[in-house]
């Protein structure tokens, strides 16, 4: 039986294999390959998206258990890259290979949602599943603090 | 038009045997009258400016460099330049050792010549197009954003309106370069010109690229490193499309990748027997050891006469170091897409190997040089990793059993981490004579481990040197006089691979946690002892300099359980000098500030070089703390990132950088960052406790 669910604000439905991890029916199936596979096993981050406004690493989560959920993707963070992480991130250059990044912004607008104001221990607390080879962590500290402010002054 | 070679370069590569045709990609709208003016360069009636670049882009921000290095030159705005990575390797796109390859942290110091010069020789061209157009004399004009104009303002044309006729001039060989003076770009922290793409998900990474028509394979390889498929029930993948040996393993092809996946992992192999089934960890460390006893050792330099006086020697310092192989671990696992049909062969892949991949391709189908396309994509992070061919070979295998339709192949994380290609593991004895001076009379470096050019073709083992295996150690700066190094070849099952700064990552642990010791027993503060011994190289001095004093070397510690410790290495024609504090809590080494400074000469883009800093201390940190590769039963014990713990958010240390430039020449920027690092650790653990820790990884539990 297919599976519906609203991705980025549109409707979709999937007939697929219900224990297929989201990550897969996202890169493969609906062809949006913002979210990127780094671990499969919730260590990396690299996957996390938002589901019904919770941050979700996509690799563990079977698409069987989606119905009727609101899931979002870097895709569907806005559609110039003005959402205030995304600005932040381009003020400060944040991405090296750019690889995590998708997770790493995902991240960020949970982390912010959530706590708009956040300390170097908030930010820890989010950010700690999300990792860099790159080692682009300083740049990432840097732009969530940024983001807080442009999102204030909006 | 006739297509000038690069003459320099020409000449560099003279006596390189295999010439291969430049291939010229094809102008994308046919009526059009786009200018290629030289292998580099590419100009569009609209006004793009298509840059060929012959390094991947896989974060190290060459692409921005080069785009700033040809904006300048030119004579346009940056945001008019595309860049594209040729899709077949050929003579102006190779290193000065004959390979098209991203690596060596070259991207920058060997190109900015020949694109300085592509450059100029276009503009030359296009003012010179304008001046026969206005007849007046060339000299009294000049090009800026993408227009020729005339000194007075009077008059101006676009490169777009130029290109007919400039494209009919013959380009100048040796075209005046414009200084570096009042340029707009190099030299400035320009933003990279791929943020945009990275910050909404629509760059394109190898694992990535989705064709009309495509197939997913997923691969199930050796557990056990020598071993080969000896028999497949096929009963067990009957559903797939295609079920593919390949070197190694066997790749299931499916209509999607997760489906693939689930039938790769239930495959009933029966793989064949390996000569390292029983190999492990601490049977490679024990044979390393051993190597580090035996009298002699093949000399990789030798002067002078290191044993006599080491015998002679009233003071002499002996100590033994280990470090363990070394994952790469890059964010984008290894992934290719691959198509082979009507007798071309077409791979989509985040390579850094270009010439690596077509000798591999080659082989694989049989097909000539020139029937080999090869589309680089973004690089989600390589690390000296994807370098490799072995994923492309089993892409194209895998297109081929499915009748030429394009294969996207994606390994695994575990696959990725447990298929060899590892940073050797390696055992140093070092031993040297002090005087009383506390200077260096002799040194002996005793290195035990693999030599890891011998899995390379393109560079011999000459004279006992290998380029993969000595770096640093060649020409340290601590003894000039009766200096011997030897190595003691133990070989090892897993593949060995460039890893981030390739020896100069264990080279430079050996040599400046050694200088540590040397520095204590000759009672000397370590920094003032390598001011003493490094006297004579002023960039060396500055860089020293620079992070005793933004560290405040002297100053207090907040605790008694704090240390500090420096390293300096010059690797890849950059200096980088480090000063690390850390704090102990039970025995484990927190990190908690590193002072960095560098002297790469000029900074194309100083932005970048932090970036780059940044990101090696941080990559660093991970190796020098706890990760590493062991070996079981002729396997790798770790497979993701829980057992191969890469450094987090929370961990990242306070940084402080400085960029130096004593006018030296152009350095690299990605890898020099590395070497310092583990041994600053070492060292500042060692001023925290009193304790010498001379195997790597420090803290291997945590
Ligand atoms: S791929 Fe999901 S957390 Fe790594
Ligand atoms: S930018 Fe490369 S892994 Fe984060």
């Amino acid at each position: 039986m297919a599976i519906a669910f609203v991705l980025n604000g549109t409707p979709v439905e999937l007939d697929i294999d219900p224990d297929t991890p989201l990550l897969w029916a996202l890169r493969d199936d609906l062809e949006l390959t913002g979210t990127k596979y780094g671990c499969g096993i919730a260590q990396c981050g690299a996957c996390r998206v938002l589901i019904d406004g919770v941050l979700t690493p996509a690799c563990v989560t079977n698409v069987g258990s989606l119905e009727g959920a609101f899931v979002q993707t870097i895709e569907g963070l806005s559609p110039d890259r003005s959402h205030p992480v995304q600005q932040a991130w381009a003020e400060i250059d944040v991405p090296q290979c750019g690889y995590c990044q998708s997770g790493q912004i995902m991240s960020a607008v949970a982390l912010l949602a959530e706590t708009p104001n956040p300390t170097d221990d908030d930010i820890d607390a989010v950010m700690e599943r999300n990792l860099c080879r790159c080692g682009t962590y300083p740049r990432i500290r840097a732009a969530i603090k940024r983001a807080a402010q442009i999102s204030q002054a909006q | 038009m006739t297509l000038e070679l690069n003459r320099r370069r020409f000449l560099a590569s003279a006596g390189v045997a295999l010439v291969v045709p430049i291939a010229i990609p094809h102008v994308s709208f046919a009526q059009s009258v786009a200018t290629q003016f030289n292998p580099y360069l590419r100009l569009e009636p609209d006004g793009i400016v298509t840059l060929f670049s012959p390094v991947s882009e896989m974060g190290q921000g060459t692409h921005t460099g080069h785009a700033q290095i040809v904006a300048d030159e030119l004579g346009v705005d940056i945001s008019t330049i595309r860049i594209s990575v040729p899709e077949q390797p050929a003579e102006p796109y190779r290193l000065i050792f004959g390979q098209m390859r991203s690596v060596g942290s070259f991207g920058i110091r060997s190109w900015i010549e020949p694109l300085r010069l592509a450059s100029a020789q276009a503009r030359t061209v296009l003012i010179e197009a304008a001046a026969q157009d206005w007849g007046v004399d060339a000299a009294t004009l000049d090009t800026e954003n993408g227009l020729v104009r005339s000194s007075d303002g009077a008059r101006g044309a676009s490169f777009a309106e130029l290109l007919a006729s400039a494209s009919e001039l013959r380009l100048p060989n040796a075209p005046t370069l414009r200084g570096f003076e009042g340029r707009r770009y190099v030299g400035e922290a320009v933003p990279r010109i791929d943020t945009p793409q990275k910050l909404d998900g629509s760059a394109v990474f190898g694992i990535d690229v989705r064709l009309p028509d495509m197939l997913f394979g997923a691969v199930r390889l050796s557990p056990t490193f020598g071993a080969e498929v000896a028999r497949i029930d096929p009963s067990t993948a009957s559903d797939a499309r295609a079920l593919v040996e390949v070197p190694g393993g066997a790749v299931v092809v499916a209509d999607r990748w997760w489906t693939a996946k689930q039938m790769a992992d239930g495959l009933d192999i029966e793989w064949g027997s390996s000569p390292h089934a029983n190999v492990s960890s601490a049977d490679l460390t024990a044979a390393m050891r051993a190597g580090l006893d035996q009298p002699e050792a093949p000399a990789a330099a030798s002067r002078g006469d290191a044993t006599g006086a080491l015998e002679a020697s009233a003071q002499v310092v002996e100590a033994d170091y280990e470090v363990p192989f070394l994952a790469h671990a890059a964010l984008e696992p290894i992934a290719c897409v691959g198509q082979l049909r009507d007798g071309r062969c077409d791979v989509w892949m985040s390579t850094q190997g270009h010439d690596v991949v077509r000798v591999a391709l080659e082989e694989a189908t049989g097909l000539p040089a020139s029937a080999i396309y090869i589309h680089t994509t973004f690089l989600g992070g390589a690390f000296g990793r994807k370098t490799h061919g072995e994923v492309a070979v089993e892409a194209v295998l895998a297109s081929k059993a499915v009748e030429g339709r394009p294969v996207k192949v994606v390994w695994a994380r575990e696959d990725d981490m447990r298929q060899g290609q590892y940073r050797p593991a390696m055992t140093a004895r070092m031993r040297a004579a002090l005087s009383t001076d506390g200077s260096v009379e002799a040194m002996h470096i005793r290195l035990s481990g693999p030599m890891m050019g011998r899995e390379y073709s393109h560079i011999t083992i000459e004279d006992g040197v290998d380029f993969f295996s000595h770096a640093v150690l060649l020409d340290q700066p601590y003894c000039e006089t009766n200096f011997l190094l030897d190595h003691h070849e133990v070989t090892v099952p897993p593949s060995t691979c460039p890893w981030r700064a390739v020896s100069s990552s264990q080279n430079g642990f050996f040599l400046e946690a050694f200088a540590d010791e040397l520095a204590a027993a000759a009672g000397q503060d370590p920094i003032e002892w390598r001011r003493a011994q490094l006297a004579d190289r002023p960039s060396h001095i500055a860089v020293l300099d620079s992070v005793a004093r933004r560290s405040n070397w002297s100053s207090p510690l907040p605790g008694p359980n704090w240390g500090r410790g420096v390293a300096i290495v010059e690797s890849y024609n950059s200096r980088v000098a480090q000063v690390v504090e850390v704090e102990m809590l039970d025995d484990i080494p927190v990190v908690r500030r590193v002072t960095l400074a560098i002297d790469c000469g000029e900074a194309i883009n100083p932005g970048q070089v932090r970036a780059q800093m940044e990101g090696s201390i941080i990559d660093g940190l991970g190796p020098a703390l706890r990760c590493q590769i062991t070996l079981q039963n002729g396997g790798t014990v770790q497979g993701n990132y829980d057992d191969y713990p890469i450094l987090r958010i929370p961990e990242t240390p306070e940084i402080d950088i400085e960029i130096v430039n004593t006018g030296a020449p152009i350095g690299g920027v990605g890898e020099p960052g590395i070497p310092p690092l583990a041994p600053a650790v070492a060292n500042a653990v060692f001023a925290a406790t009193g304790q010498r820790r001379r195997v790597l990884p420090l803290a291997p539990d945590t």
